[in-house]
């Protein structure tokens, strides 16, 4: 998952989880504040009441009765005071049911008892609890829209910042990495960002990918060297020999002897020859101006080497059947591609073995197929199978070791995938994958 | 046949000059850009062969001097290079073959003969071998009046033994004639015996094919 996803999601679902929390307690922290309130409001009013009291004496309420009640006009709230037995002592606040006028209604009624001229008064002050939670919803409900609102305008706002915050790691990445295929010729300028943190990333991305080229570049240019000049002392060391072979006094034993050497120079000669070939095709010092059919191209590879077909009696399918061109391509540069693929075919076929190839196309993909009847490469060897003078096993027929390492450097220069699978006593086949120029998609960047 | 042979690696121009008097030319080297243009300058000749890399001058320069006071030379280049813009320029330039070092000797030799066939139109006639006769023009073998059907390889695997008479070419220089310098992963070829062996049995279904030897630890040769 991409960071900006990651971080879309963290920031979003975080502040919902915080809004779904703070919606389910609303009710209960509502309920909560309007019943300390009116609590409180019961407080004050007793307190008045009981100043009145001192102030003005007891007689001031009761008007030589023995108990007071007084209800506002739609008895939401009332004050009862009357006189009890000396022995009750309450200072309570509850709710509880009073019948009115026939009406029965819930109140919340404070109960106080006090002593005032030797007499034990209760004074309760109520108030309808259907009032005290009149406000509840209306509260809720507009808690929750202002909620609702700041949520969402804080979610835009971290969308927005982060989105810009890591905008350069996306540039970074898309530029430096995804977009960015070895060797790495294209230079890019440094990417615009006041983070820190990215400015060390690109700055240490630019300055890696700097080295690998210039490691890439050495080794290119000691391969080149290397090879071409063992060039001319081979030539003068076969032509000698070529001499030698042909001289009147050399014996048979002599002879053979010098063939031998030759072989062995001749060995020399083909790795040499490899290897300048690879560096050849580094340089790029092949045109990509060629149309080609596959069938033609296979059909010339297998007469090229149809003589190790035969001598293995192996099969060879070719079953093409999407009848594509393919252009923008080297002719010599695939064909030796695929006749290395098609030789470790038969190289590591076994006799009688058979040798499948075939053609798909997929969405933007046209590939072709090479597939073997062989002993199949072990799964630990799969990732080395392309690196110079690597041998897996088998010594007697393992050849340079070049083979593929050529393979690898063609398609990297015609910009193709090489694909490998293998299930090991089974075979091994080699996928080369052409990307199809999608004209409409060059636009966008 | 004059050659000269412009080469500054005096041990290979040596070389070359020993393999190509046994087939009666007659050689001539330069071993510089000076040397090799005095010559050209001085003498007329039928092939000019020029290494590319010499120390003192350009190849490509010399071709194109050579070619106004030699004209009608055939110009192999030869060059340890072996870039692709190398042979297109040479070509270009009027150069009528082109030999990456290393070479085989034989294949110099085949390629001047090329040349000549070309150049030259050297007229030649049905080559006799044993009771066949050979085309090399056409590149048809015959059994009195009957044609024999070759492949490509098998014809071109005889047709090189037979410029070669007499002499034993190895299978390394008869796989590379066939195949090219071809870069193939392979250092034990020994696909020219199978060809041998069907060249021989397409063959001997008209006529004994006793002049076809195989000499042992070596090679093929054909005996005249």
């Amino acid at each position: 998952m991409k960071l900006s996803t990651k971080l879309t999601l963290f920031i979003t679902g975080s502040k919902l989880a915080i809004v779904g929390l703070f919606i389910l307690l609303l009710p209960f922290l509502i309920g909560q504040i309007a019943s300390n309130y009116t609590n409180f409001s019961l407080r004050n009013q007793q307190k008045k009441v009981l100043q009145n009291i001192n102030k003005k004496g007891i007689d001031y309420y009761f008007e030589g009765d023995n108990s007071y009640g007084s209800y506002t006009m739609l008895k939401d709230e009332y004050i009862a005071l009357e006189t009890v037995a000396q022995t009750l002592k309450l200072d309570t606040i509850r709710d509880t049911k009073r019948i009115v006028e026939q009406d029965t209604i819930a109140y919340r009624v404070l109960s106080f008892t006090f002593q005032k001229n030797q007499k034990n008064y209760l004074l309760e002050i109520g108030k309808t609890t259907a009032s005290i939670n009149l406000y509840n919803d209306a509260l809720q409900r507009f808690a929750l829209y202002v909620l609702i609102i700041l949520i969402a305008l804080s979610i835009i706002i971290d969308l927005i910042f982060t989105r810009q915050l890591i905008k350069p790691l996306g540039q970074i990445i898309k530029l430096r990495l995804t977009n960015s295929r070895f060797p790495f010729k294209k230079k890019h300028g440094h990417i615009n960002t006041s983070t820190q943190d990215f400015k060390y990333l690109d700055h240490s991305l630019i300055s890696l990918m700097d080295q690998i080229n210039e490691a890439f570049e050495k080794e290119r240019e000691f391969t080149a060297n290397a090879s071409h000049e063992f060039m001319t002392p081979i030539s003068i060391l076969q032509n000698k020999m070529e001499n030698l072979l042909t001289e009147e006094s050399a014996s048979e034993a002599v002879q053979e002897h010098i063939v031998d050497m030759m072989k062995t120079l001749e060995r020399l000669k083909k790795i040499s020859r490899s290897l300048l070939l690879i560096s050849r095709i580094e340089n790029e010092q092949f045109s990509k101006q060629d149309e080609i059919e596959p069938q033609t191209l296979f059909n010339e590879i297998v007469e090229e080497i149809s003589h190790r077909l035969e001598e293995k009696n192996i099969q060879i399918n070719i079953d093409l059947s999407h009848n594509k061109r393919l252009s923008n391509i080297n002719h010599d540069l695939l064909f030796q591609l695929f006749y290395n693929l098609i030789n470790n075919a038969i190289k590591f076929n076994k006799e009688n073995g058979s040798i499948q190839i075939s053609d798909h196309l997929e969405k933007g993909y046209y590939s072709i197929q090479v597939s073997d009847s062989g002993q199949g490469i072990k799964a630990e060897d799969i990732p080395h199978v392309f690196d110079r003078f690597k041998k897996t096993g088998h010594a007697e027929n393992a050849g340079y070791g070049l083979g593929l390492a050529i393979v690898k450097s063609i398609a990297n220069y015609l910009n193709l995938t090489v694909e490998v699978h293998s299930i090991p006593g089974e075979g091994a086949s080699f996928k080369v994958i052409f990307e199809i120029e999608q004209r409409n998609n060059k636009s966008i960047t | 046949m004059k050659v000269l042979i412009i080469e500054d690696e005096k041990t290979l121009a040596f070389e070359m000059e020993k393999f190509l008097k046994k087939a009666f030319f007659l050689c001539d080297l330069a071993h510089s850009f000076k040397q090799g243009f005095n010559k050209l300058e001085l003498n007329q000749y039928d092939y000019v062969l020029i290494d590319l890399g010499l120390p003192d001058g350009d190849g490509f320069e010399l071709l194109s001097k050579a070619k106004k006071s030699n004209p009608d030379a055939a110009y192999i280049i030869l060059t340890a290079r072996g870039k692709l813009e190398d042979r297109v320029a040479g070509l270009d330039m009027g150069a009528d073959d082109y030999l990456a070092k290393p070479f085989f000797l034989p294949e110099l030799q085949s390629r001047m003969q090329a040349i000549a066939r070309r150049k030259f139109k050297v007229a030649e006639e049905l080559i006799p071998l044993g009771n066949f006769n050979i085309d090399l023009q056409k590149r048809f073998v015959f059994f009195e009046e009957e044609l024999i059907e070759l492949s490509r390889k098998e014809f071109d695997l005889l047709s090189y033994l037979l410029l070669h008479k007499n002499r034993v070419l190895t299978r390394m220089q008869l796989s590379e004639h066939i195949w090219g310098n071809f870069v193939d992963d392979d250092y034990d070829s020994n696909y020219i015996d199978a060809h041998i062996k069907n060249i021989r049995k397409k063959l001997n279904g008209y006529a004994p094919t006793e002049w076809l030897e195989t000499v042992r630890g070596v090679g093929y040769r054909i005996k005249k």
